[in-house]
């Protein structure tokens, strides 16, 4: 069967920011050849890119990750029968009990102020997706003979019932969860691997932090009364990024499963997740500080592979840190680097063979061209990559 | 016996023993767990997969850039308000370099050296998150010697940076002439008493009971045999870089 391996390598540049603070409101770093560099974890950014799915894929596509899970149902059961809007928090927390094998409680800081209302929540996280939760709504709402809670709790204990809501929760995961994956802590053969794998940013160059002291003006102090309204201080560095992520694109089309439809390829649903996921990727940023800093900016290369064997980070080019050029700026130099680092590393070790797209912004890019690869447009890239994955899956089916 | 010696270098590592809940530790080398983790995701077995043939293989590694400690403050958000919550507190190894070892019947390690080269789960060093920055394996990752051998005879494999720094504050601030000695971790054999012990031989990684055995680690050093990994990794044609070093300390190959 072809393996088929998704690479992708950014740089990035980002003006004074702090996109994501540890619990000082220190942005984060790590030491990287000798020196500190700024550094974005990766939960942050898997954040981003799942808030990007919003606007790219329809909701049916994406899963809910919240412990608000019975509210959730609830309402998906109340939208296939309206008349269960009374019981519908009884017969949902009945059902994911069943399907989960978790417990649901009232939150202590709702309980004390309990008119009656207060629906279940779970200890932690869960992550759904929408077709998830719309069959285990057709579950609760069946076995529930028209919304009496008893009768859900004794159909539920029937073996073919409870596996069906078990079921409900094992099939047809969303998008994200395919690619990020799920852990539910009290059934462990409801997880699901990760088909991604998305490394910490790390800037290329030594960073330092630096503070910003300021100071805010009261608009109504009078002339007597001197002295600012507010000061504070405010932590930042400025960075140019290497961000790398690899999707197993056959763990993802066993998370995913098969299209189902008669008039689509099986690989439709697989090629579209990595095509979603790499424009999200792309295109996504952290959210922190960014109404402060204002950092809103887009990479500057993108260098896209596919691979058949194992997945290949490029971070080694940056391990010595990237000096300050006469011109100013690191960008020019890291693509001089990965333009040399890249051949040499696959030549060595006999990897120069998939195919590879090359998605730059502006002169001081322009050593990626030494790269072998297509130069395309994010349109193309992702067009282009989609088939390519589409064909490889096909192929190897 | 055959040795199959794994290069572990990246950013960032973790390597847990006791690590759960919200405060997630490292170990400061990689643990037999963790690298036997890797080696049966790499043939892909499921978590639930029985591992008794891979823990009876010998461990060892051997600390080539030993790193430093970074904490790492994950926060979720909460729900209802968007208030950040604390969630946990991780650890990694920042900037390290191991090459370790698993020694066993020729033909279970061929198979776990075959499963490397074309892994099924994508490998990673103790977290998904930190993918390594070298590929694994690397020329005489097999090896029929010994293991304790095996791992002596490995040539160096720490960055460029770290020998010119170390170069630069030997002792008395003279430039040192041999190469740093390395600690070896190997799993203490059996009847013998270890230096230390830890709740590291995987049973099983079944999430539903994770299970681990108690390791006996025997402690050693090593000179490493002088040589650059890196040398054939350098950008062939890149502008500005410096002359050769006359009396480089790592010889012909450094520059």
């Amino acid at each position: 069967m072809t393996r088929t391996i998704l690479d992708i390598h950014i740089l990035q540049n980002v003006p004074p920011s702090n996109m994501n603070r540890d619990d000082t409101g220190t942005p984060k770093s790590a030491y990287y050849g000798g020196v500190r560099r700024a550094r974005v974890s990766s939960q942050a950014w898997k954040r981003a890119t799942r808030s990007r799915f919003n606007e790219l894929l329809p909701p049916e596509e994406l899963g809910v990750r919240t412990k608000k899970v019975v509210e959730a149902l609830a309402e998906r059961i109340t939208a296939r029968d309206p008349e269960l809007a009374g019981t519908a928090p009884q017969l949902a927390e009945e059902t994911l009990k069943a399907a989960t094998g978790s417990s649901f409680e009232v939150p202590k800081r709702k309980a004390k102020e309990d008119d009656g209302t207060a629906v279940s929540e779970s200890k932690y996280l869960m992550f759904l997706s929408r077709r998830q939760l719309d069959a285990l709504a057709a579950v609760a709402v069946e076995a529930s003979g028209g919304g009496n809670v008893a009768r859900l709790k004794n159909a539920l204990k029937d073996k073919e019932q409870k596996a069906r809501a078990r079921t409900a929760v094992d099939t047809r995961h969303s998008v994200d969860i395919a690619l990020f994956g799920r852990m539910v802590a009290d059934s462990a053969d409801l997880n699901v691997e990760a088909a991604t794998q998305v490394a910490h940013a790390l800037s290329v160059h030594r960073s330092d932090i630096e503070s910003d002291y300021y100071t805010a003006v009261d608009d109504r102090s009078g002339e007597s009364e001197s002295g600012a309204g507010m000061i504070g201080t405010v932590d930042f560095h400025s960075a140019t990024l290497y961000r790398y992520a690899a999707v197993d694109v056959d763990e993802l089309q066993r998370n995913l499963g098969v299209g189902l439809k008669e008039d689509e390829p099986p690989s439709t649903p697989a090629s579209k997740a990595v095509t979603a996921f790499l424009e999200a990727f792309i295109t996504s940023l952290p959210t922190g500080k960014i109404n402060t800093f204002g950092n809103h900016t887009l990479p500057s290369a993108v260098i896209v592979k596919i691979r058949d064997r194992w997945p290949i980070s490029f971070v080694g080019a940056f391990e010595e840190p990237v000096p300050k050029s006469a011109e100013g700026g690191f960008l020019r130099e890291s693509c001089r680097r990965l333009a040399a680092y890249v051949p040499d590393l696959e030549r060595q070790y006999g990897l120069a063979d998939g195919p590879t797209w090359v998605f730059r912004v502006g002169e001081e890019t322009r050593a990626l061209e030494g790269l072998q690869g297509t130069e395309v447009t994010l349109g193309a890239l992702l067009e282009q990559v989609k088939d390519a994955v589409a064909e490889r899956l096909g192929s190897g089916a | 016996m055959t040795v199959l010696m794994l290069r572990l270098a990246g950013p960032l590592q973790a390597w847990g023993s006791a690590a759960r809940f919200v405060r997630r530790t490292t170990e400061h080398a990689p643990t037999k767990s963790g690298v036997l983790g890797l080696l049966a995701a790499a043939q892909g077995r499921p978590r639930g997969a029985d591992l008794s043939d891979l823990a009876a293989l010998r461990f060892g590694v051997r600390i080539d850039q030993p790193g430093s400690r970074v904490r790492d403050f994950h926060t979720a958000h909460h729900a209802d308000s968007g208030r950040a919550m604390p969630l946990s507190e991780r650890y990694y190894l920042a900037d390290a370099v191991f090459v370790a070892g698993v020694e066993g019947e020729e033909e279970l390690v061929r198979r776990l050296h075959a499963a490397v080269r074309a892994p099924r789960f994508l490998p990673y060093l103790g977290r998904r998150s930190c993918p390594p920055a070298r590929p694994l394996l690397f020329e005489g990752s097999l090896s029929d010697r010994p293991l304790e051998d095996a791992l002596r005879g490995v040539p160096w494999q720490a960055s460029r940076w770290y020998v010119r720094q170390l170069a630069r504050t030997g002792p008395d601030g003279r430039t040192k002439t041999a190469p740093e000695e390395l600690d070896l971790l190997l799993d203490c054999p059996p009847g013998e008493e270890p230096d230390f012990s830890l709740r590291d031989t995987p049973v099983t990684f079944d999430p539903r009971h994770r299970q681990y055995a108690v390791r006996g680690v025997r402690t050693s050093h090593v000179h490493a045999p002088a040589h650059d990994p890196t040398a054939h990794l350098r950008p062939a044609a890149s502008p500005g870089r410096p002359a050769p070093r006359p009396g480089c300390l790592l010889g012909p190959r450094c520059t």
